[in-house]
């Protein structure tokens, strides 16, 4: 019994642990970008390649963080892919012919600074991070 | 000295799989136009498999006896999105199938891109063709559960007869209204050629016993269609259709040294040549499944229609994968393949050419697949996959079991594949 009140404490602590952990990540665009939110499948189809602009018309370009917890987060939140599928996807369209592979950046700075200069750029990063010169669009 | 050049191929597969954490796509800055930061990326691919069979030699292998390594494939890619809206790639591919390919390097494509709205793009140059859910990704080894693709629909040998066209096409995709989903079209029109290293110029230098047609690089011809899908409201649910359209001609010399032929002029020429595809996709959390059907027509005259056949080929399968974590991904699929004959008299100068009486085995190839997929990390994968064959299917087209290394066939074939592969 006291083995089972365990695991539903682990189980409760990881979910928990799940929720702060979606908070992290926030969703970034250059300032010419009109959109003030983004569904969460107009951001999937952007970020695998799917389309080149949000509902209301804003022609955006997608940037991506390398690796760590921020960029697997995004992944599993916002597409429903690991790292290791989510690149295959965009290999397969490179090398079909179909697309460029998204610019991927080391760290937050580096993308809030590309995104910040680069017209249509959406990018992620984590909440706490500095994110001065773009907007912070809302995931609906 | 091929087994020395297969070795030398090993290894320097083996470097580069040993070099794991070299391998990236690479970036590279060519200067400022306009404000723009001008860049040009470089990204590939490769694989080396190994198969070995219980009965036939499969795939103009020598694989029934220890098996063959004579199954590698490479590609180099180089693109750059120039504006918003224009972009332009380069892909080189190079591989050896058994007596396929030989390592002559082509073009895979070579294209401009201009997407003037999400609705309406254009692309020119040698361009992909979009037939069906992976025609255009057949090569991308990575991105598929399977060693080899269900072969009724994407047979590895004749892997140049629907690969790419020298021409152009017209896409886009649009959203539907209501949420109904979204749209994406492609239209295109040119012309495709075989390489003279392919499966179907290979299989006429030894058409018949004691029957030998070259082509001499001489096979193609204007080719034109569509692909229409719709993915649907219901989230991972993608269905389709394709429609291909070609007119195929092919000249060579004939040879048949028991007849005293030699170099004869041969010809022959499709006029009536279609594909009708239909297909569907289905993810939902870890499950993928995909079914597909096609129908292939084609009817031609040789002998500058002194005589005339018909081939009509259908195949589909049904394949479902799981992915049990992020190393591990296992799949089945089962493959129909099985053709028919017909004879309308389309040719008014010619009789229509009877087939030889056939068994059962040659009208069909029934294959049943499982697989496991191990991905070692985002470059790196490795498949072993099992194949068990009811059929050779071998009568309109060698589907795989060729009678140059085949002297007898027999009815059924199991197959062992390994295939390892890197993409960066």
């Amino acid at each position: 019994m006291k083995k089972l009140l365990s695991i539903f404490l682990l189980l409760g602590a990881a979910s928990i642990l799940t929720v702060h952990a979606q908070a992290q990540v926030i969703v970034i665009a250059n300032n010419s970008v009109k959109a003030t939110e983004v569904s969460k499948s107009d951001l999937r189809d952007v970020f695998t390649g799917a389309a080149t602009e949000l509902k209301d018309g804003s022609r955006v370009v997608p940037i991506l963080l390398k690796a760590g917890t921020v960029h697997e987060e995004f992944l599993q939140v916002y597409i429903g892919k690991n790292d290791t599928a989510y690149r295959a996807g965009w290999r397969s369209l490179v090398f079909s012919g179909q697309a460029t592979m998204p610019k991927s950046l080391d760290t937050d700075a580096a993308i809030v600074e590309f995104v910040a200069h680069n017209a249509g750029a959406i990018g992620y990063i984590n909440k706490a991070s500095a994110h001065e010169g773009v907007k912070v669009l809302t995931v609906k | 000295m091929k087994s020395l050049f297969n070795r030398g191929l090993a290894t320097g597969m083996l470097a580069v799989f040993t070099a794991a954490t070299a391998l990236y796509g690479q970036e590279f800055k060519l200067g400022t136009v306009k404000g723009v930061e001008q860049t040009v990326q470089i990204h590939g691919f490769g694989t080396q498999g190994f198969i070995h069979t219980d009965d036939n030699n499969w795939l103009t292998m020598n694989t029934s006896n220890v098996g063959s390594g004579e199954f590698s494939d490479i590609g180099l890619n180089l693109g750059s999105q120039t504006t918003s809206k224009f972009r332009w790639a380069v892909q080189g591919y190079d591989r050896e199938l058994g007596q396929l390919g030989r390592w002559h390097p082509q073009f895979d494509f070579f294209m401009g891109d201009y997407r003037a709205k999400p609705w309406l793009g254009f692309r020119g140059g040698k361009v992909k063709t979009v037939l069906g859910l992976y025609t255009d990704t057949q090569d991308m080894d990575f991105d598929h559960t399977f060693a080899l693709l269900p072969q009724s629909m994407y047979p590895i040998d004749l892997r140049d007869t629907s690969i790419a066209h020298l021409g152009g096409d017209i896409y886009g995709k649009a959203k539907l209204p209501n949420k109904y989903g979204s749209l994406a079209y492609t239209a295109y029109g040119g012309r495709r050629k075989d390489s003279k290293y392919s499966g179907y110029p290979y299989l006429l230098e030894n058409v018949a016993p004691g029957v030998h047609i070259y082509l001499g690089g001489s096979y193609g011809g204007p080719v034109w269609g569509g692909d229409l899908r719709w993915n649907t409201p219901l989230k991972g649910l993608v269905i389709g259709a394709s429609r291909q359209n070609e007119r195929i001609s092919g000249s060579g010399t004939l040879s048949v040294p028991a007849a005293h032929i030699a170099g004869a002029p041969y010809s022959e020429h499709s006029f009536a040549d279609w594909t009708n595809w239909f297909y569907g996709k289905f993810d939902k959390n870890k499950w993928h499944f995909a079914s597909e059907y096609k129908r292939y027509y084609q009817a031609k005259d040789i002998f500058g229609e002194e005589a005339w056949f018909d081939v009509d080929t259908r195949g589909w399968y049904a394949s479902g994968a799981y992915t049990a974590n992020k190393w591990l991904e296992v799949g089945s699929y089962y493959s129909h393949y099985r053709a028919f004959f017909g004879g309308a008299d389309l040719v008014p100068n010619g009789p229509h050419l009877a087939y030889p009486s056939l068994t059962e085995a040659e009208k069909h190839d029934y294959d049943k697949v499982i697989t496991g997929k191990f991905t070692i990390n985002q470059y790196f994968t490795v498949k072993v996959e099992g194949h068990f064959m009811d059929g050779n299917g071998q009568a309109t087209y060698p589907d795989g079991f060729y009678p140059a290394v085949n002297p007898t066939i027999q009815d059924n074939t199991n197959a062992f594949v390994v295939r390892a592969g890197f993409s960066f």
